[in-house]
């Protein structure tokens, strides 16, 4: 297990990469309980609403933050440090049959008077390289090791 | 007290249904509380979770694994406010409204939420506003446990569909 002190800001994360279908999709629903026709209901979305309009039934956008979450908690864990934060915009529809790939970036290392914190600057991009969610992360590494 | 422990069973898949009940934007008082209901949280329904976005972390499935760790025993990830959002909201919240476009979210993460805790959330619309000829409104939420302990807390940016 690293600690904090084998920590570099520029230091970069990878996530595992994931192809929603539309089971996955549904499984989602089921799971968070979502079921917003947004994501099962291709007719809803020949429609439109607002200005929006999507042509398709689209992923979540909390799939992205629960693909996001995966990789600061699997890299967190394997360092001694406990996720505290995550902000994300999404800035592009995802369809069944993209394959998006969560990243982050380690941008600051920052003591506290009772703890030690990184920022992440994260995001997820699609199988063109189109950054799909962007977002900020926070993880602390304690001083000394305390129950979370 | 009203407490759900089985969404499978009871929870409202048809989120047209109650529609014509939901607040609009224009009925969003900024503010005002939205009206929750407590929810008891299963092992089952954190792995249901961790498996709809392929997190097979043992801290969430290997009882033994996670007895050893800094947690002390099973724990749900993180992100699993997504599944409490909708588990301790009534089916007539405006969250439901068919078209509810989620722009953005950020949370904040205290204590982990576990295996049989009793989840309360209290929440509320924020702000609302017009931006780009979309109508925005922002969520305010707070998830405890049965200790009244903070789990996690967090706001969102929707847009509205009316």
């Amino acid at each position: 297990m690293s600690t904090f002190e084998d920590l570099a800001e520029g230091q970069t994360i990878t996530g595992k990469p994931f192809s929603p279908t539309r089971e996955t999709i549904r499984e989602f629903c089921e799971a968070s309980l979502d079921f917003n026709p947004l994501h099962l209901d291709d007719d809803y979305m020949q429609g439109s609403f607002g200005k929006t309009n999507f042509g398709g039934i689209i992923m979540h956008g909390m799939t992205n933050f629960g693909l996001l979450t995966r990789m600061i908690t699997d890299w967190a864990y394997d360092h001694g440090g406990f996720h505290r934060r995550l902000e994300t915009r999404w800035k592009a529809p995802v369809k069944p049959g993209d394959v998006i790939t969560p990243r982050g970036r380690l941008v600051r290392l920052r003591p506290t008077l009772k703890s030690r914190w990184v920022t992440l600057e994260v995001e997820i991009v699609n199988q063109r390289d189109e950054i799909v969610a962007v977002g900020e992360a926070m993880v602390e590494f304690p001083r000394h090791e305390v129950a979370a | 007290m009203n407490v759900k422990n089985n969404p499978a069973d009871s929870f409202e898949t048809d989120f047209w249904k109650d529609a014509a009940a939901r607040k609009t934007w224009d009925d969003l008082v900024p503010g005002a509380p939205r009206e929750t209901v407590p929810y008891l949280l299963t092992k089952e329904a954190i792995q249901k979770y961790c498996r709809s976005v392929g997190d097979l972390h043992p801290l969430y499935f290997d009882e033994a694994y996670a007895r050893k760790s800094v947690f002390g025993g099973l724990i749900a990830p993180p992100s699993i406010h997504i599944l409490l959002m909708f588990a301790c909201t009534p089916t007539d919240d405006w969250m439901r409204s068919p078209g509810t476009i989620n722009a953005g979210q950020s949370w904040s993460y205290a204590i982990p939420a576990r295996p049989g805790d009793m989840i309360r959330l209290e929440a509320r619309c924020l702000d609302k506003f017009i931006r780009k000829d979309r109508l925005f409104a922002v969520h305010d939420n707070v998830f405890f446990n049965q200790k009244n302990e903070v789990i996690c807390s967090g706001r969102g940016w929707t847009i509205r569909p009316q």
